[in-house]
């Protein structure tokens, strides 16, 4: 053995050694490759806190459940099994455990077979407003107002919205052509939101009571919500070479525990000059009385739809593509001690809609495609009309939509691409013939609208031109212009001619210019850089039968992106976007509105891996809204007050993260986000004064909102 | 027998994985000055300097995908990790028998092969390629139009406006960011950067948080939809979450049932409920003011108004015109009874 040994020149141990160290090698590969391949697990466990309080926290804490508490646990998985003999996955994951807005969700499926998935998800809405309230059972459907005998001593309430939704579904592969899906969604609301109910004397309402003997207020009151809402869907998908057919049922169900609201008023209220409205003797009596009129809220209501949509491949190059869908909706709550009119119990609403769509695209030259479509769109009310309101009838909403395109797109030389296209659309309203039936009634059955239209016609043109310059530049140039317009207005008042020559008219009636002109330029001037330029202008130019109303509105945008890499670890993003909108508005009673809107938006971003074991990542982006309400009175007389300031929101946000990895199935996480919000908005006080409602309810928001959130989780992963 | 020993020797010495496992930016020089030790494994996995031929790619294994040796003999582990990745997605389950190789979507790439990469692939899924998006989207749609939610994407919007699946798609990655709720918006926003602005307003659906995603909403896929619309409408599309404005009503409001969006911008506003204009604005761009006068604010001089009528500010401030008209969605009460439902007070 030894002379063996000697002829080799090694020893056993030696070649033992040799042979694994050959083969390990090609275990590390396949452990590297099993790494590369394989999904992994992960399980997060940390802690997160914020500074200030919950008014620092409104804006923030909105939606991302870290508004009311100061810490919380940060708890995250995502276990993912695979089978890969099978094909049979696993996953369960929770992410948000820690917070009020969780999320649960497990799944299975053998790929090309069939799957199944249960879901739970919490979400609440956390107003960023606060109530200052003397209000006795908020946020239940008989709250009891009670004044405040100064502004800001009541009670702050902070309305919330909680959602809880249970989603399940499954799919099943029939046969290699047949598919069937299932799905079910149910979702508890509960919680309030921001509502109230006011009364000011007004001819249209209080036609037989003299204003002197009503006086008006308003009080503000949190509607309770308590409702469900459900989703169900059966679909069956076919697939061959050339058709791909889907045809299903789609049902949703609205059901609300509240009916209504019945506000009490205990105690006087208070007029908006300060002084006591006595609720015990006329007018304020009478105004009380209105006031605690049971307000209906939502109705239970539902709706069933059959649908049927696909494609088909007339030739290899050609394909269209459909859908119809016929849905039916009804609404048949109890009104309950509301006050219907005798012999009326529900409103046995029903709305029944067909939708028709089809769509055709072809390539009849290598260098042009073209595609054409068209939707036909009826809904047809058919609510039965009741005497709602003495000589009114409920309003019917009645409409057919007519919709299509047509569109040519031609590779022309030099990388040049053409699209040409035409859009129209046309919306027939039948409410206006309803309410001819109650016209020339005084006063107006739609107050205070002017006139309405059955018929508006929209046909558009657009062309667009790109070219691919080069490997590292695309430019695109477009334009569209569209005419909208329609039949005869129906004025509400015929009789009135004066006011008529004055009236507004509804926006979406109005005919309307539209000119818009796009620019946009990708390019690349170095591999590691890449840019994107946008520039976008438009125009809308109303018209009606009078010179009132919406007049004009514009918007332009334009903004530049950035992307660079510097290196395998380290990559640099960044924008900067500006968009303004105006709106023109002249008012019958000879005030004009010239609203702006300016929105200028940057971001940074980093990400990089300065050490192995060290990945970091940064964003910092801001933003500032400013809304302008610049008001002129047409005689040129100066504005009341000064008008109105400019509304301003502002928010810069750094977020940061940090990964160390302690092992290799091992890293700590750090987040860190500071954001700084600023609102100033007349919406519910100005220049330090609240807006006060009759019973000195007021309503605030913490104008300045800075804190800083830190976060650290144990992350450990796993295949 | 002492040759082969000496060999094994030599594969113990150099082929440890500090040889064999190396960056793939040496991969380049790596490849041109192959060592010994290198030529010794590709006995067992030959990777050719040349063009590989075809008993060369029979030598080779598999790495992730059924048939993917073609393409992994050289974008391997060591040259290109991220493209392996594709192994912990769908498509990655070899025991379903659907599932891709390399070339279902790249093509054959003869010459790439033969050329040892100096040629691109037959179809390459990059920003600049020169591949039509129509070609790229249709080695996807080969087998994903059999999903219904891709049945409308011919004639779409996306799809007429030539942009690929592999625009939004991360196919070779663990976490595609578009299909992660939580992430999905930043993919949007490469060209939607308008919406990206708006998110960040202080009323917005709770798209920054990750608890909504664009595609709650939009079917990008292609739908019968306005917009590419999950529902075949707008409102539709809304109810499904925000199903009490359905209604019908007693009293119902024209441009409610006609477009939620009419009024709202769900993007994001700095107005009060996602409102694209803040009251009394939005509503008198279809209805009269009430008052001769112009809007003006607590703490202001007070304009002069009619006995009994509400002060301007009320009709400004609070919840301005729904401080009354509340029920501005629909009023199902049925009553006749002042203040008349019928204008949505109650």
């Amino acid at each position: 053995m030894k002379t063996t040994k000697m002829q080799f020149g090694f020893s056993q141990k030696l070649l033992t050694l040799a042979v694994i160290a050959a083969f390990a090698p090609a275990h590390a590969e396949e452990a590297e490759v099993a790494q590369l391949v394989r999904p992994e697990s992960y399980v997060s466990a940390g802690l997160g806190a914020a500074t200030g309080d919950t008014n620092d926290r409104a804006i923030f804490g909105q939606y991302n459940g870290l508004r009311e508490n100061d810490s919380n646990l940060l708890l995250e998985f995502n276990f993912i099994k695979r089978d890969d003999t099978k094909g049979l996955w696993t996953n369960a994951e929770g992410h948000n455990l820690g917070l009020d807005n969780r999320e649960l969700g497990f799944s299975q499926q053998k790929q090309g077979d069939w799957k199944y998935f249960v879901g739970y998800t919490e979400m609440v809405r956390h107003d960023p407003r606060t109530i200052n309230t003397g209000l006795q059972n908020a946020e239940t459907t008989t709250p009891v107002v009670m004044s405040l005998v100064t502004p800001g001593t009541g009670t702050d309430v902070n309305l919330k919205i909680k959602r809880k939704a249970l989603s399940a579904g499954a799919e099943k592969w029939l046969t290699p052509n047949l598919m069937f899906v299932v799905s079910a969604k149910n979702e508890d609301r509960k919680g309030a939101r921001l509502s109230g109910t006011g009364v000011a004397c007004m001819p249209a309402v209080f036609s037989s009571i003299p204003c002197s003997s009503l006086g008006a207020a308003m009080l503000l009151l949190p509607e309770p919500i308590d409702s469900k809402t459900k989703q169900f869907e059966l679909k069956l998908n076919y697939s061959d070479e050339k058709l791909m057919l889907s045809g299903g049922y789609y049902g949703s169900f609205f059901n609300n525990t509240n009916r209504s609201m019945n506000p009490q008023v205990s105690g006087n209220l208070v007029n908006p000059d300060g002084t006591t409205l006595d609720t015990t003797t006329t007018p304020g009596s009478t105004l009380v009385g209105y006031l605690q009129q049971p307000m209906a809220l939502a109705p239970d209501n539902q709706a069933h739809q059959l649908y049927v949509s696909g494609t088909y491949a007339v030739t290899p190059k050609t394909r269209t593509t459909f859908k119809y869908a016929y849905t039916h909706a009804t609404q048949n709550e109890d009104f309950g001690s509301l006050g219907a009119p005798a012999g009326v119990s529900n409103l046995g609403g029903v709305l029944d809609s067909n939708l028709v769509q089809l769509g055709l695209t072809a390539r009849p030259m290598e260098k042009l495609s073209m595609l054409g479509s068209l939707r036909y769109e009826d809904k047809a009310d058919k609510t039965p009309l009741a005497l709602y309101n003495g000589a009114y009838t409920n309003d019917l909403t009645s409409s057919r939509k007519l919709g299509g395109k047509l569109e040519a797109n031609y590779r022309l030389p030099d990388n040049y691409q053409a699209t040409l296209g035409i859009d129209y659309a046309s919306v027939h309203r039948d409410n206006p013939v309803t309410t001819a039936d109650i016209m020339n009634i005084t006063p107006p059955a739609i107050s205070p609208l002017t006139g309405l239209r059955e018929d508006t016609n929209e046909l558009g043109y657009r062309a667009e031109l790109r070219r691919s310059m080069s490997e590292t530049i695309n430019a695109a140039l477009s334009y569209e212009h569209s005419k909208r317009d329609g039949g005869s207005w129906l004025i509400i008042e015929p009789n009135n001619t004066a006011s008529n020559a004055v009236g507004t008219y509804p926006m979406t009636m109005l005919d309307r210019k539209r000119d818009k002109v796009k620019v946009s330029i990708d390019w690349t001037p170095i591999e590691k850089l890449s840019l994107q330029f946008m520039l976008e202008d438009g125009k809308d130019k109303y018209s009606a039968p009078s010179d009132k109303g919406l007049r004009d509105t514009g918007m332009s945008s334009y903004g530049v992106d950035a992307a660079l890499i510097l290196s395998e670890s380290w990559k640099l993003t960044g924008y900067l976007n500006q968009n303004t909108q105006t709106v023109h508005v002249d008012h019958n009673v000879g005030y004009m509105a010239e609203l702006e809107n300016i929105n200028t938006s940057l971001g940074l971003g980093v990400i990089g891996k300065p050490l192995s074991k060290i990945e970091i990542g940064g964003d910092l982006s801001y933003l500032n809204d400013d809304n302008r309400y610049q008001q002129s009175m047409a005689t040129g007389a100066p504005i009341v007050g000064g008008g109105l300031p400019d509304v301003t929101y502002r928010v810069t946000r750094l977020k940061l993260y940090g990964e160390y990895a302690l092992e290799k199935s091992a890293v700590i996480h750090a987040d860190m986000v500071y954001q700084s919000a600023k609102i100033n908005e007349w919406t519910w006080g100005n220049n330090g004064i609240p807006f006060t409602y009759s019973d000195n309810a007021t309503v605030s928001m913490q104008q300045n909102q800075n804190l800083t959130f830190l976060g650290f989780s144990y992350v450990y992963k796993f295949r | 027998m002492r040759l082969f020993f000496k060999a094994l020797i030599f594969c113990a010495i150099f082929g440890s994985p500090m040889f064999v496992t190396h960056s793939s930016a040496a991969d380049d020089a790596t490849e041109a000055a192959a060592t010994p030790a290198d030529t010794l494994i590709e006995v067992a996995a030959p990777v050719e300097a040349a063009a590989p031929t075809e008993s060369a790619q029979t030598l080779s294994k598999d790495l992730v995908l059924r048939g993917d040796a073609r393409c992994t003999q050289c974008h391997d582990e060591s040259d290109s990790p991220q493209l392996l990745a594709i192994g912990k997605t769908l498509h990655g389950v070899t025991a379903d028998v659907r599932t891709p190789t390399c070339t279902s979507c790249h093509g054959d790439s003869d010459k790439h092969v033969n050329n040892t990469g100096q040629v691109k692939p037959d179809r390459t899924f990059g920003k600049y390629s020169a591949t039509p998006p129509a070609e790229l989207n249709a080695a996807c749609l080969s087998c994903h139009q059999k999903d219904a939610n891709r049945h409308l994407w011919m004639g779409s919007i996306h799809e007429s406006r030539g942009v690929a699946c592999s625009s939004c798609h991360q196919i070779h990655a663990e976490h595609d960011k578009v299909r992660d709720r939580r992430t999905q918006a930043d993919v949007c926003f490469t060209c939607h950067k308008e919406q990206r602005a708006q998110i960040n307003r202080l009323s917005h659906h709770p798209i920054p948080e990750g608890k909504m995603g664009c595609s709650d909403c939009h079917n990008t896929h292609g739908s019968a939809g306005p917009k590419l619309m999950n529902r075949d409408s707008v409102n539709e599309t809304c109810y499904t979450c925000h199903m009490e404005k359905r209604g019908p009503f007693a009293h119902n409001h024209d441009p409610v049932t006609e477009d939620c969006s009419i009024c709202h911008n769900p993007h994001g506003t700095t107005a009060e409920s996602m409102l694209k204009m803040r009251p009394p604005f939005l509503c008198q761009t279809c209805h009269t003011p009430h008052l001769p006068i112009q809007s003006s604010l607590t703490g202001q001089s007070p304009p002069s108004s009619s006995p009994g009528w509400w002060s301007s500010p009320a009709i400004t401030q609070g919840r301005s015109c729904l401080n009354c008209h509340t029920q501005v969605h629909g009023s199902n009460n049925p009553s006749a009874a002042n203040p008349a439902p019928q204008n949505l007070f109650r």
